[in-house]
């Protein structure tokens, strides 16, 4: 396969996908509350709708509301184009690592709460504010999970560790301090809350609150895009995949589904958590990152340690 | 206490004082007439011996007979279970009496309601602006609880003014009167340092339709219905206290029957309520799996009212003299096993919020209400038995819940954890009392009737799910309503939620509301 047919099929993969996990995941919430909930594929009906639907941008916005949802969708992708999903090497293989990935979402961050304050409304300045002060909590404990990968494999870039297939402490650690960081990351319960009406509670959602139309659109595509990339990186990480014998069917199918299964079981995980956890008060999120941190330091204690 | 104890013990405190007119119709209603010079004195002085707050302050427009205003404050003496009615006239020409507010807190928005409805001024009250009339949409000049309001007439239309926090940091978020949920419209100012409120005020008023201008003019059992629609939550609750207020005037006792069936009815109206507010303080903290599991509670206990009155929100049950959906042997059955279900999910709802140490960190110590500010506000029913302050009319005025032994819950602290375990005892309790009550009913409920074609005044009041739902009934010689001044307890609590909120951060304000979970729509009126 050449790099160009790589590089446009793993673009389609992950916007293609990418509103189907956040559509199971609330599909699984709801059975679990005892709901019959909205269809698996209603996020794909309302990014339909929102691109079918008219903008209205406030008087008093400058070019920085106009620019953010194209900055964020597209850092967004050019981080799905540096992870590795059907082969063992990136689209972009050797230009980016992790680090690389933590920065480009930064990228989309800072512009997102710029775009936020910029209408002027008290409820996106809010939500900037929040969303800053979750952030500088996130990105040490991100930092430190990729201090451990880079010590157990001897590099940060994506496509070389993750053909390598160990299970250690090390990384199953390292992938819970993700997993809680992908809590924050993906605005979900116990930091923040998707479903919430409250604009007074809101955090990613207050900074998109003065979005409509395509733009909303694009920001939520972003989200879920960036959802599914994290949860790509803690399978990796966590359920290292074997590499793909394409000897046999058989060999092929089981690949198959053990590949699925491992974005299932994340998926599923998450949901869970979700419903079975109050939010946090908004300065104990804090605590939550904190501990995060921590699991990042023993899972770098354990990488030096060989375990 | 009968009227010369009354008069009496307020000597004891203003030795000078003397009355115009002291008069008990009811037994539970003592009326005294005062001179405008004494009225202000008298009611500090009711205010503190009762202790009471001032439960309702009215005017009624009485220029066509008499040629004058009255005014009514209406203070409660829960231990001798008697209401106290001051009264006193105020001239047509340059209406206006001593204000009460800087004195008795609980007084200011009912001076406020009155300056704007009737144009009687509150001399001293400084804080002036209208409430209900929005002064973007109503022009000075128009007082529509007026008899001689014809209707709006133009003029100049002004803004409102917020109170303001200034200094260096702090910021105004304004949130609604639209909301992103399905609840009722207020406008929220706060003024924050970050993320603590520094200052939180309420606009309401939003949903004011002229409910008391409505009743006017009407026939007591036409009125039963509207009664019903004032607050959809409390429809039962308020049709009591109409019926209660025209029964008193036309001298009906109902019979026992009825009044244990208003007791079920009644129970089965908080705990919807109550466990509906459970599920939206789960809710409010994104703890969405019991906050569906407390939905299912109250979808059943709304199925059960159906099932028994052909009414989920309980309307058109309530008759004046008596009760007209009946209880009979096969509707207990399924009233008992109903509830069976009921307080076996309600068990496991309680258990679940309990068990969680993310829930109960968000709940606990969040929006205090402390005892000291709850009494100085006035606040009363649910939120006030929170702060530690023993008041519910069914321990004070029991009618047939003396005959269920009726436990009075309250609890300490007043943050938001106390009203939530306030509502789990209460919800349980009621629960009890359907059981004892349902026991119980038996005989006829066959009523009298009489058609009320007398000129007199009542007061009406029940615990409705909030608190006390007040309302002061007048009929003229025809029968027909003059006045009828209704009071929700929300408009008392309105002020208690501004207060607990301070201190708290923003996103904490919505379970601070929602634990309160006061009225709109009986508050505007």
């Amino acid at each position: 396969m050449n790099k160009i047919t790589l590089f446009f099929l793993q673009l389609i993969f992950f916007i293609v996908v990418a509103p189907f996990l956040s559509g199971l995941i609330t599909k699984i919430k709801n059975s679990l509350r005892m709901r019959k909930g909205q269809s698996i594929f209603q996020p794909y009906y309302n990014l339909i709708k929102l691109f079918s639907k008219i903008q209205v941008v406030s008087e008093t916005a400058s070019w920085i509301f106009r620019v953010t949802p194209f900055i964020l969708i597209s850092s967004t992708l050019t981080v799905a184009l540096l992870v590795p999903v059907f082969i063992f090497s990136n689209p972009l293989y050797r230009m980016g690592d992790f680090i690389a990935i933590i920065f480009i979402f930064a990228l989309g961050r800072f512009f997102l709460a710029l775009a936020a304050l910029d209408t002027g409304s008290s409820f996106g300045g809010m939500g900037s504010s929040r969303e800053m002060f979750i952030a500088s909590l996130v990105e040490p404990a991100l930092c430190l999970v990729v201090f451990s990968v880079f010590l157990q494999f001897g590099s940060t870039n994506l496509s070389v560790f993750s053909g390598m297939h160990a299970v250690s402490v090390s990384s199953l650690v390292g992938a819970s301090a993700l997993f809680l960081v992908v809590i924050a990351e993906t605005s979900r319960v116990p930091v923040d809350n998707q479903e919430t009406h409250l604009e007074l509670t809101m955090v990613h959602e207050a900074m998109a609150l003065e979005y409509s139309g395509a733009s909303l659109a694009l920001i939520e595509l972003a989200a879920q895009v960036k959802q599914m990339i994290w949860f790509f990186l803690i399978a990796q990480i966590i359920f290292p995949i074997t590499t793909l014998s394409l000897v046999n069917l058989k060999g092929l199918f089981s690949w198959g589904l053990w590949y699925l299964a491992r974005i299932l079981i994340i998926v599923i995980t998450m949901a869970i958590v979700e419903v079975s956890v109050a939010k946090m008060r908004l300065f104990r999120v804090a605590d939550f990152l904190g501990f995060a941190f921590v699991l990042g330091i023993i899972a770098s204690i354990c990488a030096i340690l060989g375990a | 206490m009968d009227c010369p104890e009354v008069i009496s013990s307020i000597k004891k405190s203003l030795p000078d004082f003397s009355a115009l007119a002291v008069s008990q119709h009811y037994p539970d209603e003592i009326f005294i007439k005062v001179s405008p010079e004494a009225f202000k004195d008298t009611s500090m002085v009711l205010h503190k011996i009762l202790p009471s707050p001032v439960m309702m302050l009215f005017a009624v427009d009485e220029r066509k007979l008499t040629g004058v205003f009255t005014l009514n404050a209406v203070f409660v003496n829960l231990k001798q279970r008697q209401w106290i009615i001051l009264n006193m006239d105020i001239p047509q020409e340059n209406p206006y009496f001593d204000s009460l507010a800087k004195s008795i807190h609980s007084a200011a928005i009912f001076e406020r309601e009155i300056q704007e409805m009737f144009g009687i001024q509150p001399k001293g009250n400084p804080d002036l602006r209208r409430m209900n009339l929005h002064d973007e949409v109503w022009p000075q000049g128009n007082f529509p609880l007026r008899n001689d309001f014809k209707g709006m007439v133009n003029g100049n239309l002004s803004e409102y003014k917020f109170n303001r926090v200034e200094g260096g940091g702090i910021f105004e978020v304004p949130v609604g009167p639209v909301h992103a949920g399905i609840i009722g419209p207020g406008h929220f100012r706060f003024s924050v340092a970050g993320e603590p409120i520094v200052n939180l005020e309420l606009r309401l008023g939003f949903a004011h339709r002229g409910v008391e201008k409505l009743f006017e003019g009407k026939t007591c059992f036409d009125a039963l219905r509207l009664s019903e629609c004032i607050c959809g939550d409390s429809a039962f609750a308020y049709s009591v206290a109409f019926a209660t207020a025209a029964e008193k005037i036309s001298g009906i006792s109902i019979p026992q029957k009825a009044a244990y069936l208003r007791g079920i009815y009644l129970e089965l109206e908080r705990m919807y309520n109550h466990v509906s507010d459970i599920g939206g303080i789960a809710l409010d903290v994104g703890f969405s799996f019991p906050a569906a599991y407390a939905s299912v509670i109250k979808e059943t206990i709304l199925q059960l009212n159906e099932k028994l009155t052909a009414s989920r929100y309980l309307k058109n049950v309530n008759v004046i003299g008596g009760v007209s959906g009946d209880i009979d042997d096969a509707k207990k059955l399924i009233l008992f096993d109903a509830l069976k279900k009921i307080k076996k999910d309600f068990n496991a709802l309680v258990k679940m919020l309990n068990s969680s140490v993310s829930f109960m960190d968000r709940v606990d110590t969040t929006g205090v209400l402390i005892k000291k500010t709850a009494q100085d506000l006035g606040v009363v029913g649910l939120v006030a038995r929170a702060s530690g302050i023993p008041t519910d009319l069914r321990k004070y005025f029991p009618g047939v819940y003396s005959q269920a032994k009726f436990k009075m819950m309250t609890q300490e602290a007043g943050d938001v954890l106390s009203r939530l375990e306030l509502r789990f005892s209460e919800f349980v309790e009621s629960c009890r009392l359907i059981e004892e009550f349902t026991i119980k009913l038996s005989g006829s409920r066959d009523m009298q009737v009489n058609s009320v074609l007398k000129q007199e005044s009542a007061l009406g009041y029940v615990e409705g799910a909030r608190g006390p739902v007040l309302c002061w009934l007048k009929t003229d010689a025809h029968g027909v309503i003059a006045r009828c001044k209704l009071v929700d307890p929300s408009s008392h609590n309105w002020q208690g939620l501004s207060y607990a909120v301070l201190g708290n951060i923003i996103p904490d304000f919505p379970v601070c509301n929602k634990s309160f979970n006061l009225s709109y729509s009986g508050n505007d009126l």
